[in-house]
């Protein structure tokens, strides 16, 4: 008999996930310790997140903290930049700095047999970096040039001039991460060492550690590494006041570009438990995976796009909604119609079936977050930066389950505001602005990039 | 001194056979995790695309997400999001893959939509799709390569190293004229010719019972038609008999120059010490090449080197971004010096031993995503026909000395060089 294809086959009997437990204490210094041991490779993987990261850069010294993270491994302790890469390079490890908005992180992934070695080595840059003039120097150069570079990039003009547009200048969120001309200029190697010393205390970070290692031999190194880290950084207060505008439109202009990066969105209340579900499941069925409306919508119904989202991001005091997508300049008010249209829309609500497939893919998905070591040590960094409560994991399936959806519908309703949409288009303004002949976009205005820091 | 890792971690068990249509099979359990994957290669790739109709394998790619017999437009994606998994499918020169991450409770529908599309696709294509699905691509070149800055060089690369005649001539993505083109008629005999189950191999990996696992597989796969087999491609790689400069202007601020030379094939005696070579010249802050113009002299915002290698053939390249006011012909005569130097001065053993330290760890590393692991067995059993051949490719690192790279980087960077400039338009 021939098989019936028909019919889609049956999952088999469902799979009981239980996720990672980590042991939490405090050393002596203060520094908060998350470890779960993970055995089936010799691997081990350490983040520290230090609270600090771009947000608490002084407005005239914009691309601080990424200067820090960018000096702080060009020698430490006994070597020079090179023998210090060159001694990560023997052992094999992949290490790295890196600053967002809200934090300084610093990770090192080792296998266990070099552990020591390569913590080691992870000491002496959190610990005893030179800071030297010369190696400030070069790196500041670096990020200038690297500046010049930006203003070829399509992605990078539409990312930094929608979040600057949309915290409104002065704002600590509103710059992008490497900052500007004017502002990477003004940083003196001292402003870095006054970071450091300001920021870079144990209790003011967290450390998290998974992998192949015994917590007796752990421990042992941690209480070790306490002693060393004794200074008296508290954490800093941080405040911001954020407040919606009006529906707006900025073309930033890039003569001959074949295509048109939009970006459009507002801001949102920032992370909380009450509505996050109830976001993340509507915004699943607006633009938050392939088979989304958004890109249901531009890309397979009307082949505007090789792909289309939306997404809320979350900062550690701040919040972004936005919808992100690149078309073909000659379908950009075509487009944006499209995007206007699907936000009215979700407005009024998803369906039952809709929400089922939003809970499903996110519940069933839940245990393929904890595949790779990074991945769990990252998922515990987002828990720490969120402040996110012990039991985030232990809960989260039946948080998801519990999702009601007059709530998701009622958040859809609440959290999208057509009426104070930010647009942000990278493209030919000749070409773009034609498409663009009435009132319904808000006010267009023509930027220059060079000139966003000079917008208020 | 603790001991080394076992590297009994790298001998994958695996079990491997052939249904009766030609479809090979390879099956690797493994209980990390609760999950499955499903790696399915096509053996065909933009290699396989002729003049005026390049892009196609990449277009047949996105054809494949469409829908067949069974299974609507969409609904691809939407089953296997639904059961929590993940999915995708990528084309290069000489392969296509489609792959499934998933809990392992939800294989079988996984099987079922992979099936489905190799046996029932003809029935489910139509015009309409084409062509939306044609400028989606459309869209996809115009955002990843006419839109980027420096986004065409790779294309001037091997439009101008390989010869018209041969596969690696044109980009996988396609050109924009032949994308435009495509007919209903072109895409139903390209599944025809090569989406057989005998031009095929599937992997499936992860928390998998064998015995239910190949029960699944000959349901759904046995009843699926051969195909006439498939032509080797035969392909010569000519020489390129002196040096040819393409210089392309850009909407960029600052100049790049990039540098490539024919090379060994993936898998050829040279292939691992070209690797190694582009790990003694860029893989490292102390590297010779950055630190040189990097670190030192400041002549350049970044340099990269890397042996890029498949089944028909092999290219070097060098790519170096110019500080503001650093001319080309500078940079270019840097790197001819560093290359000279390497090859008459030698190597250091501690940069040997860093490049194999970090090639070690880098293996031990890749075993950590279940999806990667079960596309690296279908990697190895496709170009040597061995699925469990993580250690012995370790072992062709580890086997490399100073001497085989000197002699490599002389035999093939000192022969005539293909040079492209991308400049601001002024």
């Amino acid at each position: 008999m021939a098989l019936n294809r028909s019919n889609k086959p049956q999952p088999g009997n469902k799979i009981n996930f239980d996720p990672p437990h980590f042991n939490k204490f405090k050393l002596n210094n203060g520094l908060e310790v998350y470890f779960l041991p993970k055995t089936e490779l010799p691997i081990v993987r350490i983040n520290l997140v230090l609270n600090c990261g771009s947000r608490y850069d002084p407005v005239n010294l914009k691309g601080l903290a990424n200067l820090v993270s960018m000096c702080i491994d060009e020698g430490a302790g006994e070597y020079n930049a090179l023998q210090l890469s060159d001694e990560i390079d023997l052992i094999g490890a992949h290490f790295s700095v890196y600053s967002d908005d809200d934090s300084i992180h610093i990770t090192l992934q080792v296998l266990a047999e070099h552990f020591d070695k390569g913590f080691e080595l992870f000491k002496k840059v959190l610990l005893s970096p030179h800071f030297n003039e010369k190696d400030f120097e070069r790196e500041k150069r670096k990020v200038l040039t690297r500046l010049i570079q930006f203003r070829d990039e399509p992605e990078y003009l539409a990312n930094t001039a929608f979040e600057f547009l949309l915290f409104g200048k002065g704002d600590p969120y509103a710059s992008p991460i490497p900052g500007f001309d004017t502002t990477v200029n003004s940083i003196s190697n001292n402003d870095l060492k006054n970071y450091y010393s300001s920021y870079f205390g144990a209790e003011n970070a967290a450390i998290v550690v998974v992998g192949s290692i015994n917590e007796n031999e752990l421990r042992s190194s941690l209480n070790i590494f306490s002693d060393e880290w004794n200074n008296n950084v508290k954490k800093k207060d941080f405040q911001n006041d954020l407040n919606l505008s009006d529906k707006r439109l900025f073309i930033v202009d890039k003569k001959d570009s074949v295509q048109t990066e939009i970006r459009i969105g507002h801001l949102t209340s920032k992370r909380n438990e009450e509505d996050y579900y109830n976001k993340l499941m509507f915004n699943l069925v607006l633009g938050g995976q392939f088979t989304s409306r958004i890109n249901l919508n531009l890309r397979e119904k009307h082949g505007y796009t090789y792909g289309a989202s939306s997404r809320f991001n979350y900062y550690k005091d701040a919040g972004i909604f936005n919808v992100s997508t690149s078309v073909g300049i000659e379908n950009t008010a075509n487009a944006l119609d499209e995007i206007f249209s699907e936000l009215n829309e979700i407005k009024n609500g998803v369906n039952e079936e809709e929400l089922q497939f939003a809970k499903s893919s996110i519940i069933r998905k839940f245990p393929a977050n904890f595949e790779s070591y990074g991945q769990v040590a990252s998922n515990f960094v987002g828990k720490i930066i969120y402040g996110l409560l012990d039991d985030y994991f232990d809960t989260y399936i039946e948080k998801i389950k519990s999702v009601e959806l007059q709530d998701v519908n009622e958040a859809a309703n609440k959290n999208i505001l057509t009426g104070s949409l930010l647009t942000v288009l990278v493209g030919d303004y000749e070409k773009i602005s034609e498409q663009l002949k009435t009132d319904k976009y808000g006010d267009i205005v023509k930027l220059d990039y060079q000139q966003l820091p000079e917008i208020s | 001194m603790k001991k080394t890792p076992n590297m009994e971690l790298l001998d994958i068990e695996y079990e491997k056979y052939k249904l009766a249509n030609g479809l090979e099979v390879i099956l690797h359990k493994n209980n990390n995790s609760s999950l499955s994957a499903v790696n399915l290669w096509y053996k065909v790739g933009s290699a396989n695309d002729s003049k005026g109709k390049t892009g196609i394998a990449h277009l047949f790619e996105h054809m494949m997400f469409q829908g067949s017999q069974n299974v609507p437009k969409e609904k691809h994606f939407r089953y296997i999001q639904e059961a929590g998994g993940t999915l995708n499918g990528s084309t290069s020169f000489d392969r296509t893959n489609y792959y499934e991450k998933l809990p392992s409770n939800f294989l079988e529908m996984a099987l079922w939509l992979e099936a489905d599309r190799m046996g029932y696709f003809l029935p489910a294509l139509d015009q309409e799709k084409l062509n939306n699905q044609k400028d989606v691509v459309k869209n996809e070149r115009l955002e990843r390569y006419d839109n980027q800055p420096y986004g065409l060089a790779w294309e001037l690369l091997i439009t101008n190293l390989y010869s018209k005649d041969h596969p690696y001539n044109w980009p996988t993505i396609g050109f924009l004229n032949d994308i435009t083109g495509y007919t209903l008629e072109d895409v139903s005999g390209f599944f025809k010719k090569f989406y057989t189950p005998n031009n095929s191999s599937l992997v499936v990996a992860g928390d998998i019972d064998l015995d239910k696992t190949k029960d699944l597989i000959e349901k759904y796969f046995a009843p699926i038609k051969p195909g006439a087999e498939v032509e080797e491609l035969s392909c010569k790689t000519n020489p390129l008999k002196e040096n040819i400069l393409v210089t392309h202007k850009d909407k960029i601020q600052l100049e790049r120059l990039y540098l490539s030379w024919h090379s060994d094939k993936l898998y050829g005696e040279d292939d691992a010490a070209l690797d190694i070579l582009s790990d003694i010249l860029s893989g490292s802050k102390n590297s010779r090449l950055h630190k040189l113009l990097v670190f030192d002299k400041e002549y350049a915002q970044d340099v990269t080197t890397f042996q890029f290698s498949g089944k028909y053939a092999g290219q070097y390249i060098v790519i170096i971004t110019a500080k503001p006011g650093i001319t080309l012909d500078k940079l270019k005569a840097e790197v001819m010096h560093e290359i000279e130097k390497l090859i008459s001065d030698g190597i250091k053993h501690r940069e040997m031993e860093k490049a194999k330290n970090s090639i070690k760890s880098s293996f031990i590393f890749s075993l950590q995503n279940l999806d990667l692991l079960a596309d690296q067995l279908n990697t190895y059993n496709f170009h040597l026909n061995e699925p469990n051949s993580f250690n012995y490719d370790l072992n062709r690192y580890n086997i490399v000395d100073e001497i085989k790279i000197i002699n490599a980087a002389e035999k093939y960077l000192t022969k005539p060089n293909l040079e492209v400039r991308i400049v601001p338009e002024k």
